[in-house]
């Protein structure tokens, strides 16, 4: 018996000893995600300003709706435990009636410059923000930001002056940026693909054109949630291109007998995995914090990578709704205790004007169910299943690892994947949704980063 | 021989020896085998002479009062424990409850009059929801999607489209209200149920009590096409010999016309409960049960409750929540060699490829179930506001739970099973009454309790039961699983055709089986 028991674990040491990760290049995937067939002609390449607008009749529609929703009354003494609160979610309707005011809100989106352009048969929306002044003889390094779900480019609204105006804002300024929001295809402004498969390679391959059209040899890359997922595979078609890659999040999909182990023995035997205390503060208990948080919080994942049609259906109606199920994220993934409040605790890191701001783009572009079909275009055949998820990023990358995270990866696993990881830092504070929390942080760990690649680039170079 | 004694015996000093050793001698001379019985009769009275000489012998003391009468209690009560547990049957425990809104009023008995209640609809309910069809924001699908990613937006376009111009609630209402309905307060709530019995009873024939429960999305109005057929089966050329049935459909609370639970924990436990003192109120004392969905889980909790009410179960689903390593093994030895671990040849057809039917498939369908087991509230709450986007939801279970090959239509097969009119009428039942909410919480409420501690996988089913396996249900469950919580099992049929809405798209195949089981259990 023992001596079976020896083979079995002698052949997976073996297996995983010499099963490295490969090394090669993930191909950049070309696509035509327009209606119908792909036309002769070549497609239009120009870059063209955009404003948001609004209208009389799209503010009264809105109100209508507000007016007629149907309230169902939550069981007694639940919290946000069974979801969002429909009685927190009357006081937050009422305000967006009386006091929000998107008019002046869609002045605030369009203080940055916003541009569409086509790509691959659908329109591409993007921020594009330069620094308002460049010392002598400085250049602004450009930096792709990738939102996620269920977020948008606004997000990225109180970190963008911090990123192009350190100085300003009392950050240090060696390194200026100009900086690059798209939105996802399927995401608010930009176009949603008519054609089924277009995932995150997709959406990666769609961006790494749009920065080579405005001319970008080499850039940096910076991201979370599906923005994560993006920026890697960013990083994993065009490694020569993109300069670093910073995230706020990282999700392992492999998992082996080595993670297996560790989640059993980690606790015991940090040192043994590679775990440091902060790690082990994270990760454990694993039921509670692993397992169990899985089960909770990703019924979502579940069912838009298996019918997002029919679940955004009516939150495509209903723009309550549509609250209710953004709303439930923004409580949940900023710090998972707010379930335990009446209110969500949706007020203590964000205000009602950023919050309804970011539901109004889902709102008035109607793009809450292609938004739902990425997950189907990721997940629907199955976690681990994908080419891109069995390479490796040799890349420099930088990962900002946020305490109310929904999951915490430790360096140890992270960097299976990550191969060149430059720096890792457990941050104080901050939940899931980073630059719209902690935009000072964030950007404070991406210009250390930042610094850190540079150092090292020159001294390679200096060594040639 | 006294070594044969106790020691604690011998310290006693007790003249005992005489009548003990007598029998110990005598046990321990081994006759041969013919001479056995000579020897139990030579020795029984023997035995009785020593028996009654140590009574005799026997001195009386409080120490050895005291003793003996702690022994006899104690063996007494050993007996009658044994005796008991022996023949009684585990059950779940009936227990409580109170559901309305605040605390339990400490005075008063409730209320538990039957009061008739009749469905009704305004010109402003239905201006509303005209207002809110014509208003929807459709979103285009793409290309080649049929139903593979939900509900197909074009074809919803159609469903809205005649829902709006066509459709005619008035007449659905009142087609609903043929059958008798009613309200009665429980443990706080009111319970709506609809009462049919049968028009004309056949001289001498017994008229059988049935309680019929409903799932999710699905509501009292599936059993309406099956109800005559029970009710009249000689009307409906079904004489499957003697069995009439008078019918009870309640709804589920917080589903349809029932008020919904104000506190937090209403599981199947307490539904069953509630069920059973509706049929009490009722008058019945002894009833037949029939489930599929939730209604399945209901029933069976209903029968592992008071088993001596159930008179029979039938199910056309079948929950087994139990995985074990054994069920492992036998799953994966039964895809080679079926009839090794008691699969017949239609359960093996039904049942693999394993993990396409069983692990694949579920997943595909079950993301509606992870969500309303975890945030039920959100979940239903557009759909509470938004007629279309209710539809959509549920609508698309009652295409890929009628047949898996649905999702490749553009239409998703809808209206080859049923039509536009009774689709609506379920969505309907749902809108009017608001219940689409309380009716997710109800997979938080069951499903968040660790399986393992369910008194509903512990204790076994042991009243009649008699299982429709329907071939395009979700998950087909081999007799030979069932029995490991159905230890009764008097009836299992393979049906020809039909999927998860059983007494929806087959009522007549559903009643042919459930009479048929009838009919075995009153033979028994």
């Amino acid at each position: 018996m023992l001596l079976e028991v020896f083979l079995v674990l002698g052949t997976l040491l073996i297996y995983f000893l010499f099963s490295k990760k490969k090394e090669e290049m993930l191909p950049f995937k070309d696509g035509w995600w327009g209606k119908g067939q792909k036309p002769v002609t070549k497609e239009d390449s120009s870059i063209r300003p955009f404003k948001v607008e609004t209208t009389e009749e799209e503010l009264s529609d809105l109100f209508r709706r507000l007016d007629q929703a149907r309230f169902t009354e939550p069981l007694e003494n639940s919290c946000f435990h069974y979801g969002t609160n429909s009685v927190h979610l009357r006081r937050v309707v009422s305000y967006w009636k009386n006091q929000f005011n998107w008019k002046k809100q869609v002045e605030v989106l369009n203080k940055y410059p916003q541009f569409k352009t086509k790509i691959q048969g659908i329109d591409i929306h993007f921020v594009h923000v330069k620094p308002p002044r460049l010392p002598e003889g400085r250049a602004a390094k450009p930096l792709l930001m990738v939102h996620g779900w269920p977020g948008s480019f606004y997000e990225f609204y109180k970190i963008i002056p911090l990123l192009t105006d350190p100085a300003s804002h009392g950050l240090a300024d060696e390194h200026i940026f100009e900086v690059i929001c798209p939105s996802i295809p399927g995401y608010g402004f930009s176009e949603a693909p008519h054609k089924k498969d277009f995932n995150s390679v997709s959406a990666a391959s769609v961006f790494y054109e749009l920065m080579l059209r405005l001319g970008f040899n080499e850039f940096y890359t910076q991201g979370g949630d599906c923005g994560w997922l993006i920026c890697t595979n960013l990083a994993q078609i065009a490694p020569n291109h993109v300069k670093g890659l910073h995230l706020n999040m990282v999700l392992v999909s492999k998992l082996g007998l080595t993670q297996l182990l560790s989640v059993l023995l980690g606790r015991y035997f940090p040192g043994l995995f590679g775990f440091q205390d902060e790690d082990v503060r994270r990760m454990f208990p694993f039921l509670k914090k692993g397992l169990y948080k899985i089960l909770s919080e990703f019924g979502y994942a579940h069912i838009q990578a298996t019918k997002p049609d029919t679940v955004g259906c009516g939150l495509n109606d209903s723009p309550v709704g549509l609250a209710a199920y953004i709303l439930e994220k923004f409580s949940s993934w900023t710090d998972m205790e707010f379930q335990n409040l009446e209110d969500g605790g949706l007020e203590r890191k964000f205000s009602l004007d950023d919050l309804l701001t970011n539901i109004m783009i889902y709102w008035v572009s109607g793009c809450i169910v292609s938004s739902m079909r990425f997950y189907k275009e990721n997940l629907g055949k199955g976690i681990g299943t994908q080419k891109h998820e069995k390479l490796t990023v040799q890349v420099p990358t930088g990962i900002a690892s946020f305490p109310n995270e929904i999951l915490h990866t430790p360096q140890a696993w992270a960097k299976k994947k990550y191969t060149n990881i430059v720096s890792f830092h457990f941050m104080p504070r901050g939940g899931h949704f980073a630059a719209f929390e902690e935009p000072e942080l964030l950007a404070k760990d991406i210009l250390q980063f930042v610094d850190k690649v540079e150092k090292e680039q020159l001294w390679k170079k200096k060594g040639e | 021989m006294s070594s044969a004694l106790s020691p604690r015996k011998r310290h006693c000093g007790r003249e005992r020896g005489g009548g003990e050793a007598g029998i110990v001698s005598a046990l321990a001379e081994r006759p041969g085998k013919g001479e056995q019985t000579d020897m139990w009769r030579e020795m029984l009275p023997s035995a009785r002479e020593s028996i009654l000489s140590q009574i005799r012998s026997f001195e009386y003391s409080q120490k050895n009062a005291a003793l003996v009468s702690a022994a006899a209690l104690g063996l007494g009560g050993m007996l009658l424990y044994w005796l008991r547990s022996g023949r009684k049957i585990k059950t779940i425990d009936m227990g409580d409850g109170w559901w309305g809104s605040g605390e339990r009023p400490l005075k008063g008995k409730e209320d538990a009059s039957i009061r008739p209640f009749r469905i009704e609809t305004s010109d402003k309910e239905i201006e509303d929801l005209h207002r809110r069809l014509d208003q929807f924001r459709f979103t285009p699908h793409v290309e080649g999607a049929a139903f593979h990613y939900g509900f197909n937006s074009s074809y919803l376009r159609k469903v809205v489209a005649y829902w709006r111009n066509q459709f005619d609630w008035r007449k659905q209402v009142e087609e609903l209200n043929k059958y008798p309905h009613f309200h009665t307060t429980i443990e706080g709530i009111d319970i709506h149920f609809i009462h049919v019995k049968p028009s004309y009873v056949p001289h001498g024939r017994a008229v059988q009590p049935l309680l019929m429960v409903h799932g999710w999305p699905g509501s009292f109005y599936e059993f309406y096409k099956i109800i005559p057929l029970l009710t009249e089966p000689a009307k409906h050329s079904l004489n499957e010999g003697d069995v009439v049935f008078e019918v009870i459909c309640p709804s589920i609370p917080g589903y349809g016309f029932s008020e919904a639970p104000h506190q937090r924990e209403f599981d199947s436990i307490a539904t069953a409960r509630i069920f059973h003192k509706l049929m009490n109120r009722l008058g019945f004392k002894e009833y037949y049960l029939q489930g599929g969905d939730w209604g399945s889980r209901i029933t069976t909790n209903m029968a592992q409750m008071l088993p001596q009410s159930v008179k029979g179960l039938h199910l056309n689903l079948v929950f087994i929540a139990r995985q074990g390593l054994g069920k492992l093994i036998r799953t994966v030895l039964g895809a080679y060699v079926p009839w090794l671990v008691g699969f017949s040849k239609e359960d093996a057809r039904r049942f693999y490829p394993f993990m396409q039917k069983n692990v694949y498939d579920v997943l595909r369908e079950s993301g509606y179930l992870h969500i309303q087991a975890t945030k039920p509230d959100t979940a239903g709450c557009g759909l509470n506001d938004s007629p279309v986007g209710l539809a959509a939801y549920i609508l698309e279970k009652f295409s890929t739970w009628t047949d898996k090959s649905f999702l490749y239509k553009d239409d998703g097969g809808l209206e080859s099973k049923y039509s536009l009119d009774e689709l609506l009428t379920n969505v309907m039942i749902y809108w009017v009454t608001s219940s689409i909410v309380s009716s997710m919480r109800y997979y938080k409420e069951n499903f968040s309790k660790d399986p393992d501690l369910s008194a509903h996988n512990r204790v076994g089913v042991y009243v009649p039961t008699g299982i429709a396996a329907f071939p395009q249900e979700i998950v087909h469950v081999p007799r030979v699983w069932a029995k490991d919580v159905y230890k009764n099992i008097i009836s299992y049929s393979y049906m020809p055709r039909g999927g998860h809405f059983a007494a929806f798209e087959e009522p007549r195949l559903l009643a042919q089986d459930i009479m048929q089981f009838v009919r075995k259990v009153e033979q028994l």
